[in-house]
């Protein structure tokens, strides 16, 4: 693979991780959700396979395959499952931020952490640190979607994210993060994934939403 | 053979053993099992502490037990007396432990964790490396903590839990970062280190550890302004944890300031040293006047207990104070003179209180009650265990032929003869050491007659005291012995005192013996002898004497039974008799100003005149002032912090998430704008 190629498709998959992100956010539509969230885990596992391509690593190639299975696949069909076991009054989110503010936000923190990962970049410039802000923004909307979002899946789905731009922080920064060290992140993304999704359909039988406000009940 | 070895290892494996086995065995069973094996951790305890004060040497050290420091143990003479001392208390413990099967054998959780506790007793002393000795310290902390939430009443237990939780930490947090600040001053966590870079510790360093240490071991011994938790703690434990609690485990804080105080800190040699040790006589003296005068208003027998122990744990801060005063103004001889009587009078306190709480838990089983004005009558019924109380109370009173009589001398004999020994400040501070040590004994003299004369003789005054029944035999036993070990104390006291007086050697470096003799006590450097076995029989002689001749006298006249004179009231009840409240009323009058009583009178008249009374309601508590002045505060101040915390806790888990998120983006925006 050249150089000029390798660049390219480095911003393309970054740039596919940021937009889907962003997209995450616009949409209202439980179910486009988990589509674009589908697209952002290939986009994941197309970033390191275009590193593992440049760096010649079968192991991170096997790793790109890994992701791809799990995020693109397991995890957008296990949402998919909780999506409809929720029927279908459940699939339209009401943001506790209105979408164009959300967008605006979005905004914003791409700027911070545009802002915040220039020293990470500056200490070893290259093709694949430049992309390291990318992952950061990608953390920052997770997190956001995360506190403004009601509805228990679609904050599954923010965690989601932040999981996914922290993978990415991990890959752009160090080329190459030890195997084990990956396995045990996905086990443990999986993991919190299941109970989630039986946490929700628990809070489903007993509430009858998964509107994490009525769980303000509870409080003494 | 190595002794100590043999003994602490019989002791390790006694201690595993009987948690496991009280775990398991029947129900029926559980206590006697925990009782058995108590009592053989500490008889192997008390044999390793002896060996280790008379000089054997003992070294272990287990890296692969805890991660990063392992487990070091040494023991040296003085650890090896507080070793002694825990295992006899928990010899004594154990045996009272013993419940028959027929009888109920109380929280299985209480049996497993005794022996435990009196395990980590044992291995506080001997620990040779700060983090061994922390680990233990915690052990014990922990276990004895589980120990008073298994007491019977619920809700007291809770409470008294979380008192001595809260405090035991907080205290465990000073002596750690004393001990911590050391450990970086010294280089090295052992003992050995810490003791060889004690000469080169900077005064203001040393002074802030020694009142750290002052305060975290303080604390322990219920030594002011840390004791309320002391009261509840050992009123709500479960009756032998009580005893183990009160005669060994306070002692480990006297173990605590000795060992920082002369050994790591070298506060014997050095002349900067003398403020710390004015400042501990000062506050032993402060706790020992508060702890009795609390004890003499208190009509619950467990509470008047308890403020003894802080006494006592003041009287023997006040004479270790007073060794390193002598010790850094360079009169060894009185140093070893007021340091012996220290170390005594720990021992001494440990026999008769563990007899008294013995005596006194069997009481409050019998009869369901700790009110004194609630007891008496007991002789009859339970004579065993009136006549431990008896023992113990005349023990614990410093008068002749009492256990606490000759260790109480010793630290007067040392106070008055260091008056002209030393500095301007100490001849301020020492005649009002004497004063208070002086004051000390008298009102706990007032005190226990007070808790044995109403408690114990006269005529029941409830129902639950006239149905009372006798402890079993194992518990009988278990005070016979202690009673015993009073005894040997109060008369013999030599037989213990060359041991203390090396103990003492080795910490204040004066050398020979400090105390000689074997039946009269000579004191070696000041002129003073007294010989607690002659004044013992020839007060037993007096006695019988006397009571000889009266009887003698009245059988002379002739006998004439009638009724006792009642000034025509009606026969007398036991509601006439003397109730605790009234027998301190005179010294709670002297003594107004500082214990600040709250009396309420309540007159309610008939509908039909004013003049005449229907019912008078005469309410009085002495409640523990220091702790409405200093921890009400501090308690509201908390609470009020908590009830503001509440406030952001409002139960929306959005909000909690954009905590979250606000405190990320402010720190990164904080890191993208300094950078």
């Amino acid at each position: 693979m050249s150089e000029a190629l390798y660049v390219q498709l480095l911003d393309l998959a970054g740039g596919a991780l940021l937009l889907t992100a962003v997209v995450i956010l616009w949409r209202r539509k439980l179910t486009a959700i988990v589509r674009v969230f589908a697209v952002q885990g290939f986009a994941l596992s197309l970033l390191v396979a275009v590193l593992a391509a440049h760096e010649n690593d079968p192991t991170l190639g096997g790793i790109a395959v890994g992701l791809l299975v799990l995020r693109a696949g397991v995890l957008p069909w296990l949402l998919r499952r909780a999506l409809a076991a929720a029927g279908e009054e459940q699939h339209e989110t009401r943001p506790l931020v209105n979408v164009a503010a959300s967008l605006l936000a979005a905004a914003v923190l791409v700027l911070i952490a545009y802002a915040v990962s220039q020293p990470l970049v500056e200490l070893f410039p290259s093709a694949a640190s430049t992309a390291i802000p990318v992952g950061m923004a990608v953390v920052l909307i997770g997190f956001f979607a995360l506190v403004t979002r009601r509805h228990a899946l679609s904050q599954l789905v923010g965690f989601l994210l932040m999981d996914n731009g922290i993978t990415a922080v991990g890959f752009l920064a160090t080329t190459g993060v030890a195997f084990v060290v990956e396995l045990g992140i996905s086990l443990d993304v999986l993991m919190a994934v299941l109970v989630l999704y039986v946490l929700a359909s628990r809070m489903r039988e007993a509430f009858g939403t998964t509107d994490l406000d009525d769980l303000r009940e509870l409080h003494d | 053979m190595n002794l100590v070895a043999v003994g602490l290892a019989v002791a390790t494996a006694a201690g595993v053993v009987t948690a496991v086995l009280a775990v398991v065995v029947p129900s029926r069973f559980h206590a006697a099992v925990s009782g058995i094996g108590t009592a053989l951790v500490g008889a192997a305890g008390a044999a390793a502490g002896a060996a280790a004060v008379l000089g054997q040497p003992f070294a272990l050290s287990l890296p692969w037990v805890l991660p990063l420091f392992g487990v070091s143990l040494e023991a040296d003479p003085l650890g090896g007396l507080f070793v002694a001392v825990a295992g006899g208390a928990a010899a004594t413990a154990g045996v009272y432990g013993i419940r028959p099967a027929r009888r109920d054998s109380g929280v299985r959780a209480t049996s497993v964790v005794m022996p435990l506790f009196a395990f980590s007793l044992l291995l506080v002393p001997v620990a040779s490396g700060v983090g061994s000795f922390l680990a233990l310290w915690e052990l014990m902390a922990l276990t004895s903590l589980v120990l008073v939430l298994t007491g019977r009443r619920r809700a007291e237990a809770v409470e008294a839990g979380r008192w001595y939780a809260v405090m035991t930490h907080l205290g465990l947090v000073a002596i750690m970062i004393g001990l911590m600040i050391l450990v970086a001053h010294a280089g090295g966590d052992s003992f050995a280190a810490l003791r060889a870079a004690a000469g080169s510790v900077p005064p203001a360093i040393a002074g802030t550890v020694f009142v750290l240490a002052v305060l975290g071991f303080g604390s322990k011994s219920g030594i002011l302004p840390l004791h309320a938790w002391m009261s509840r703690a050992y009123s709500a434990a479960p009756g032998h944890a009580a005893v183990l609690m009160s005669a060994a485990m306070a002692n480990l804080g006297v173990y605590g300031i000795v060992r920082v105080g002369f050994d790591f800190l070298d506060g014997a040699r050095s002349d900067t040293a003398r403020w710390w040790w004015i400042g501990a006589l000062l506050l032993g003296a402060a706790s020992a006047v508060y702890g009795i005068l609390q004890a003499a208003m208190s009509s619950d027998l467990l509470r008047l207990l308890s403020f003894s122990s802080t006494e006592n744990m003041g009287l023997i801060l006040a004479g270790v104070g007073a060794a390193g005063l002598f010790a850094s103004s360079g009169s060894g001889a009185l140093a070893g003179l007021a340091l012996v009587a220290a170390l005594l009078h720990t021992l001494n306190h440990s026999a008769f209180k563990a007899l008294l709480f013995q005596a006194a838990g069997s009481t409050v089983e019998a009869t369901g009650s700790r009110d004194l004005d609630e007891l008496g009558g007991l002789r009859p019924r339970m004579p065993g265990t009136t006549a431990a109380f008896g023992w113990g109370a005349l023990a614990a009173s410093a008068l002749p032929p009492g256990t606490a009589f000759v260790s109480e001398w010793l630290l007067i004999q040392a106070l008055i003869h260091g008056l002209g020994a030393s500095g301007v400040a100490s001849s301020v501070v020492l005649p009002v050491a004497v004063g208070a040590v002086a004051l000390t004994a008298g009102l706990s003299v007032a005190t226990f007659v007070k808790a044995f004369g109403v408690g114990f003789l006269a005529r029941p005054r409830s129902d639950a005291a006239s149905q009372a029944t006798e402890a079993p035999a194992t518990a009988l036993v278990a005070m016979g012995l202690t009673g015993a070990a009073c005894a040997i104390l109060a008369v013999l006291p030599s037989l213990v005192l060359p041991g203390l007086g090396r103990v003492a050697g080795s910490l204040t470096g004066a050398a020979g013996t400090t105390v000689d003799g074997a039946v009269t006590l000579e004191l070696s450097g000041v002129a003073g002898s007294l010989s607690p076995l002659v004044v013992g029989v020839g007060l037993l002689v007096a006695v019988v004497l006397a009571a000889g001749a009266v009887r003698a006298l009245a059988v002379r006249r002739a006998r004439r039974a009638a009724r006792l004179w009642d000034c025509g009231a009606g026969p007398l009840t036991p509601r006439m008799e003397y109730t605790a409240t009234s027998f301190a009323e005179p010294l709670q009058r002297v003594f107004d100003n500082v214990v600040a009583p709250e009396t309420g009178v309540d007159v309610t008249h008939p509908e039909e005149s004013n003049y005449l009374v229907e019912l008078v309601e005469y309410r009085r508590t002495v409640p523990d002032r220091i702790e409405r002045r200093l921890y009400r505060p501090v308690l509201a101040l908390v609470s009020a912090w908590g009830s503001v915390g509440r406030r952001l806790a409002s139960g929306s888990i959005h909000q909690y998430l954009a905590y979250g998120f606000f405190v990320l983006i402010g720190l990164l925006v904080a890191l993208a704008v300094t950078r």
